[in-house]
């Protein structure tokens, strides 16, 4: 998933406005969107019903009430939807560190997921025996098969921000390591975070010294091109381009599984969710959108027309739509095995500390082509101490 | 002049009845016809300069102001020293690219000012980078400097030097925008200085041509002092637009690596509308505004400074 400065969303507007004859629910890029969803709910100007929004927005407008809550406005919530994919949309969250003014409210569903995205491992099965189940896994295939730069053994995504801590998250969370803890001390410079940045350290020589320069684009065209053994990616790259003639040359070669494990699985998760603006003037008519288009025929409809990331148990398992599209199990498997980044409004300048950092240390190691441990010890230990000092100037709202 | 204006001010017998309301209606005249633009100028340029005050001044949660700040947004951005790492990278992107900029928009203006076949040609091609929306030049750098399909790496390849990476080392991303920026705004130092030394009054420097002066000398002894002027009109309008040089980095590095190319206006941008901390990035932005003064007068200083010692 994106940050606030990210791609636009890629949702089938046609399919959700044909469901309830509502207006647009928000359109723009990233950015644009966010400011524009923002400003509307809270001066209430009701010119949109429903914002679609990345789910890191859901803290700031949940908190701020520039969304409604859905369970104040009679939304049932299908049953069906996956659980963890569920979670993302409620205020304050069900389970991680809160904010002091919500530590004790009960959650609320603030937000309904609308599209399952989670990072997921996309691997060249010709270069693979079996799918690869650990970092561990990762690492001795590239040691006996990377060619660089003909075969390189890995792809990442390396620019400062967010796109590098989507890179680091799965090893991070699959090392037994936080981004925050429970208490929102940074849980990502002790031993777990710096082998996880070790591990991903140990893939460079195998991968392009470009890497802090890469974001999706360059990252997935190494492996669409077969130049590249394996790398982490959101669920677009399967859904758009990986069996497309025109952006592949390994049609049909690229399989997608969960992300490998160390201590336990670590994907992390970023889905596309809805809320209902403060200031909309047809409330009920956004809550019946939302329950049409999350029920489980128009989600089975979904993956199985276009293969997407469907949010339903019943659609990423069903077996002619699995038959068309073989990532869906994975996203299944990858969203209730996920772990959601901190659920706060600080999230994107913690996500810009971590990540400036990460870049960092990835520019510093790719030069060094040495001293990992202490690359990766210093880079951590600096963003630590940043983020600490961002928690203590917003101390009233944390502690 | 007064006892010759009183006169025609007064009024007495025979003099139209109307004659003072007039005289005071032309006196008016000019305001009343600036006031249209005055109005303008203030909505689109005063109005954001007193909001981004008021907004330093204001502390903010969850996208609403909450509560008066007094300074402790000012305290804040005094005490980051993510704040002070951007501030020292802005500074060194503008000096270093305002001063190759006026050392290659002179240089190529004092090539170009002479009567040479094809000047006219030259000088249209000179301009033609600053015609480029900076956003655009933005992107077209990006696709050049790109790792795996720009052509910077093929091209040091070919010639044995190895493939430099632009974008991927924290120097040669930061030199890389300098050049980029200096890629765009030579022209407009170019403009500036050539119709400068169009201008220029020749008798001067054809005596001292004749007095057998060389043309280093007649440089800086003739040509320069008497550009001086223009040029600081130039640089200043340079020193300005470079300290809020935004789109071109925005698009091309977002700041990265690391923190190597992030200037106070991605800093104080990502603070404001991406961390959602707007009394923060107002602060920053109001700093920005006193660093860009500050610039404008040191440069001028410098300028006066040196246009003194060499009319000595």
């Amino acid at each position: 998933m994106t940050s606030r400065g990210g791609n636009s969303i890629q949702v089938s507007r046609r399919s959700m406005l044909k469901g309830a004859g509502l207006g647009v629910a928000a359109a723009a890029s990233g950015p644009l969107m966010y400011q524009a969803c923002k400003s509307d709910g809270l001066n209430k100007t009701g010119a949109y019903d429903i914002y679609v929004m990345d789910d890191n927005w859901v803290p700031e407008f949940a908190a701020g009430r520039i969304v409604q809550s859905l369970d104040k406005l009679g939304l049932k919530a299908n049953p069906d939807i996956l659980s963890k994919g569920l979670d993302q949309g409620y205020w304050p969250p069900k389970a991680g560190a809160r904010l002091k003014a919500f530590a004790n409210d009960t959650p609320e569903l603030f937000a309904l997921v609308i599209i399952d995205d989670c990072n997921l491992l996309y691997y060249d099965k010709r270069q693979f025996s079996s799918p690869p189940k650990t970092w561990d896994d990762i690492y001795s295939a590239m040691k006996a098969k990377a060619k660089p730069p003909k075969l390189y053994g890995w792809s990442a995504r390396g620019v400062k921000g967010n796109p590098v801590v989507q890179t680091y998250l799965p090893l991070l969370n699959s090392y037994g390591g936080n981004f925050c803890n429970d208490d929102w001390s940074p849980g990502f410079a002790g031993p777990e975070g710096v082998g996880a940045l070790e591990r991903l350290m140990s893939f460079l020589p195998y991968m392009s010294p470009s890497t802090p320069e890469f974001d999706t684009d360059q990252e997935t065209a190494l492996l669409l091109q077969g130049k590249c053994m394996a790398l982490t990616e959101y669920t677009g790259t399967a859904v758009t381009e990986i069996d497309n003639p025109a952006d592949s040359k390994v049609v049909s070669q690229i399989d997608i599984t969960n992300c490998p494990s160390q201590v336990k699985p670590g994907p992390a998760i970023g889905t596309f969710i809805c809320g209902i603006s403060s200031g909309t003037k047809n409330a009920e008519g956004a809550v019946k959108f939302l329950e049409w288009f999350t029920s489980s025929r128009i989600q089975l409809q979904f993956a199985q027309e276009g293969g997407s990331a469907a949010v339903t148990k019943s659609a990423l398992t069903d077996p002619k739509a699995v038959a068309k599209y073989r990532w869906l199990p994975a996203i299944a498997q990858s969203v209730q095995s996920s772990t959601p980044k901190p659920r706060t409004p600080d999230e994107p300048r913690f996500e810009d500390i971590l990540g400036t950092q990460l870049n960092i240390a990835l520019v510093d190691a790719l030069q060094q082509k040495r001293n990992y441990t202490q690359i990766a010890q210093k880079s951590l230990n600096t963003a630590k101490t940043q983020m600490a000092a961002v928690l203590q100037q917003h101390k009233n709202i944390y502690f | 002049m007064a006892t010759a204006t009183a006169p025609a001010r007064a009024s007495g017998p025979g003099r139209p009845p109307d004659r003072g309301r007039r005289n005071r209606l032309d006196r008016a005249l000019p305001y009343l016809l600036l006031l249209p633009a005055a109005v303008v100028l203030g909505l689109v340029s005063l109005y954001p300069i007193w909001a981004g005050a008021h907004a330093s001044l204001t502390t903010y949660l969850y996208g609403r102001p909450i509560a008066g700040a007094g300074l402790q947004n000012y305290t804040d951005t005094w005490h980051d020293p993510v704040f002070w790492q951007a501030m020292w990278v802005t500074l060194k992107f503008v000096v270093l690219a305002v001063v190759i900029e006026t050392v290659l928009g002179l240089a190529l203006a004092m090539l170009v000012a002479r009567d040479m076949r094809g000047a006219r040609f030259i000088r249209l091609s000179i301009l033609a980078p600053m015609t480029v929306a900076p956003v655009v030049v933005g992107v077209i750098w990006r696709l050049i400097y790109e790792s795996q399909t720009g052509f910077v790496n093929p091209l040091f390849s070919s010639l044995g030097l190895g493939a430099p990476n632009v974008l991927s080392h924290q120097g040669s991303a930061f030199y890389g925008l300098v050049f980029v920026d200096v890629w765009e705004w030579t022209p407009l130092l170019f403009l500036v200085c050539l119709a400068g030394l169009q201008s220029m009054p020749q008798e001067p420097l054809e005596a001292a041509a004749v007095d057998g002066a060389k043309p280093v000398r007649l440089f800086f002894n003739h040509t320069l002092p008497l550009l001086l002027p223009v040029l600081a009109v130039g640089v200043v309008l340079r020193l300005i637009d470079a300290v809020g040089t935004f789109d071109q980095i925005f698009v091309l590095t977002g700041g990265g690596p690391g923190t190597a190319t992030q200037l106070i206006s991605i800093y104080a941008y990502n603070t404001a509308f991406n961390f959602t901390d707007y009394g923060h990035g107002a602060a920053m932005l109001i700093a920005l505004l006193a660093f860009a003064l500050l610039l404008v007068i040191v440069a001028l200083t410098l300028m006066r400074g040196a246009a003194r010692r060499v009319s000595r």
